[in-house]
């Protein structure tokens, strides 16, 4: 019993973590009709700066604030220059976001190296509690709390606030919205960024969390957040909350159980879900 | 816009006889190095006209293709180094890697060109799949040597660099010729209607699916074949030749060739090739130039932004232009006499 509520932990933490890079993603791919194969780029670039500045400064929350809003930036060079040339052409983008890719991840290494950089995590999250048999990481519980912070706020904004009227209107309609006097471009330009800044905070929390950051991790993760995406049904974010705790669980669960299914059970996953039901399973919530 | 003439022309087919024929002398004159870079470029353009059977004619972006490519190079090496380097095994190779290729490529249409799928869901399932056969082979140790990667003896024939060169030489005149018919054939021909206006070519009657999956197959063979030819020149195969990397190599190669046009995909992996060993001899210069990945992903992006139609294509478009202007000119001479009479 107690390795079942272990393992669900630890799965509800991993489903937290993919869903920081996920969100980004459902934002840029589901609502803008994006298709990013940057995003993983995104992630590590978030990952190596909070580690860069943690290591310098040593304070985490410096650390984090600094891989966002550098993240978020980037975002913007990505969206103002590259990807807006290729609205609505989905092979461009893939084409176009997968040069990207290519440049920023191999300019990681540039920098940074191909070797890991090790990074602990700092002491207030670094314990550890035992209830009854239940080993329970701190870190963990922050993470999940994180994700449940950032899913409420991004559904808020998305459902409620009249910025997310406009971005909901705008993919529907951005010649509509742009005769309404709305600058429809410079939405989508921040909303861009801000899923490349979740994408930042999901790579500076996953460092301490595995203990290192390394330049292969974002392809990785990002195959993982695409998954999750398209499991959860384009454009729907609650969808994708659902699948990151379900990829989550089920990923903590196969790992302890049946270890060398470990890397194929996710894409298996995709793929079955996929072939028998392409919108998702919790179905799309944008139609074009 | 034009793809393919209907036939070579008479001076089209001269100068590829001349090329032809120089680039059987050139081993004669050129470096062992140089001789190498030949072989690889003459095979790797096998591979990406492969790819671009697929992205090119029916606008399909697979991004699980090294699976065939990486397949047939573990196939070649696996049968080598199980059985004996011989040429008969070589044989066995090629009809192992045929069967593998086309049945994988039935499974991997099946699931990903369902009806109402969009280009998202199939290129992600492509990927899946390449991703499920390149773990399997990382994790497949006694077979496949995992990551380190598998090294094997090649029959005695082809370790002669100079008999390979001329072995590429004819894999790439025979593939060219054979892809080339594959198109100019009524299948293939349904597979360029079904690029320019996939919804008529439905209402015409055809089954667009069964045809996509006709020239994924034909695409994956091709890819396969040419996978078995590079284990043979590297006497090597590893995971990277089955890893989404491999793939993108092929993307590369078509884009900037020019997607849909078959030989710019020769076009493509000659320069790519070249340039990329080009920026390697740089490196004595900067560092910098050691960092191919950099150059290549930029090569991506400058192409898609300015040069959507690669090489070949703006090659064409230039000659369209061009008779098209002829034509206006006669028209205009012939109604001008016309006036006069």
């Amino acid at each position: 019993m107690d390795i079942f509520l272990t393992l669900i932990i630890n799965g509800l933490s991993e489903g937290a973590l993919i869903f920081l890079m996920a969100s980004g993603l459902s934002i840029i791919c589901g609502l803008m009709g994006v298709v990013n194969f940057s995003h993983g780029t995104l992630f590590i670039w978030g990952g190596y700066t909070f580690v860069w500045i943690y290591k310098m400064t040593n304070s985490f929350v410096l650390g984090i604030l600094v891989a966002v809003i550098s993240v978020f930036l980037l975002g913007i060079i990505f969206e103002r220059f590259f990807v807006n040339k290729v609205y609505g052409n989905a092979p461009a983008q893939i084409l176009i976001t997968l040069g990207l890719q290519i440049i920023f991840t191999d300019l990681v290494r540039l920098f940074w190296g191909a070797t890991p950089i090790a990074v602990g995590r700092p002491a207030y999250l670094a314990g550890t509690t035992i209830i009854g048999g239940v080993t329970i990481v701190h870190y963990r519980i922050f993470l999940i709390v994180v994700g449940l912070i950032v899913a409420f706020a991004v559904g808020y904004i998305l459902n409620n606030s009249k910025a997310g009227m406009v971005i909901r209107a705008g993919v529907q309609r951005p010649d509509m919205v742009q005769a309404l006097g709305i600058n429809i471009k410079l939405y989508f330009t921040l909303v861009f960024a801000a899923g490349a800044a979740l994408a930042g905070l999901g790579g500076a929390l996953y460092a301490p969390l595995v203990g290192n950051v390394v330049s292969t991790a974002g392809a990785y993760n990002q195959i993982l957040a695409f998954i999750v995406v398209v499991i959860g049904g384009l454009g729907n974010f609650v969808g994708t909350a659902k699948g990151c705790i379900f990829l989550g669980i089920m990923g903590s669960f196969v790992a302890w159980f049946a270890p060398p299914l470990a890397v194929v059970a996710n894409v298996g996953l995709m793929a079955v879900v996929l072939a028998l039901k392409p919108e998702g399973l919790f179905g799309t919530a944008v139609k074009k | 816009m034009k793809t393919l003439g209907k036939d070579i022309d008479r001076r089209g087919s001269i100068a590829l006889i001349v090329l032809f024929i120089i680039l059987l002398i050139v081993p004669k004159f050129s470096s062992y190095t140089s001789l190498n870079l030949f072989t690889r470029i003459y095979i790797l353009s096998v591979y990406a006209m492969s790819y671009d059977i697929l992205r090119g004619y029916t606008g399909f972006i697979n991004l699980g293709h090294a699976a065939f490519f990486g397949g047939g190079a573990y196939i070649g090496g696996i049968l080598f180094k199980q059985l004996q380097p011989t040429f008969p095994v070589f044989l066995l190779a090629i009809i192992v890697t045929v069967i593998y290729s086309s049945l994988g490529a039935y499974l991997m249409g099946k699931i990903s060109l369902r009806k109402g799928g969009s280009v998202l869901t199939a290129t992600m399932i492509t990927l899946a799949l390449g991703e499920i056969v390149r773990n399997t082979a990382e994790k497949w140790r006694s077979v496949t040597n995992g990551a380190d990667g598998l090294t094997f003896e090649i029959p005695g024939f082809f370790q002669n660099r100079f008999a390979y060169y001329y072995v590429a030489l004819i894999f790439l005149v025979v593939m060219a010729i054979a892809l080339r018919k594959f198109i100019m054939s009524p299948a293939g021909r349904v597979l360029l209607a079904i690029r320019e206006n996939e919804q008529r070519v439905e209402f015409l009657g055809y089954n667009v699916e069964k045809y996509k999956l006709i020239s994924l197959q034909v695409a994956a063979i091709a890819g396969g074949l040419a996978g078995i030819m590079f284990g043979i020149f590297n006497r090597f195969a590893n995971t990277e030749l089955l890893s989404t990397n491999q793939t993108i190599n092929a993307l590369l190669y078509t884009l900037v060739g020019g997607t849909g046009t078959l030989y710019g995909g020769i076009v493509g992996s000659t320069v790519v090739n070249l340039f990329q060993n080009f920026l390697l001899n740089l490196r004595h210069i900067h560092p910098i130039f050691e960092r191919w990945l950099i150059f290549s992903g930029a090569l991506y992006v400058v192409v898609v932004l300015f040069m959507p139609k690669g090489i070949v294509g703006l090659w064409l478009q230039y000659f369209e232009n061009k008779t098209r202007k002829k034509r206006k000119v006669l028209e205009l001479e012939k109604s001008s006499s016309k006036q006069s009479v």
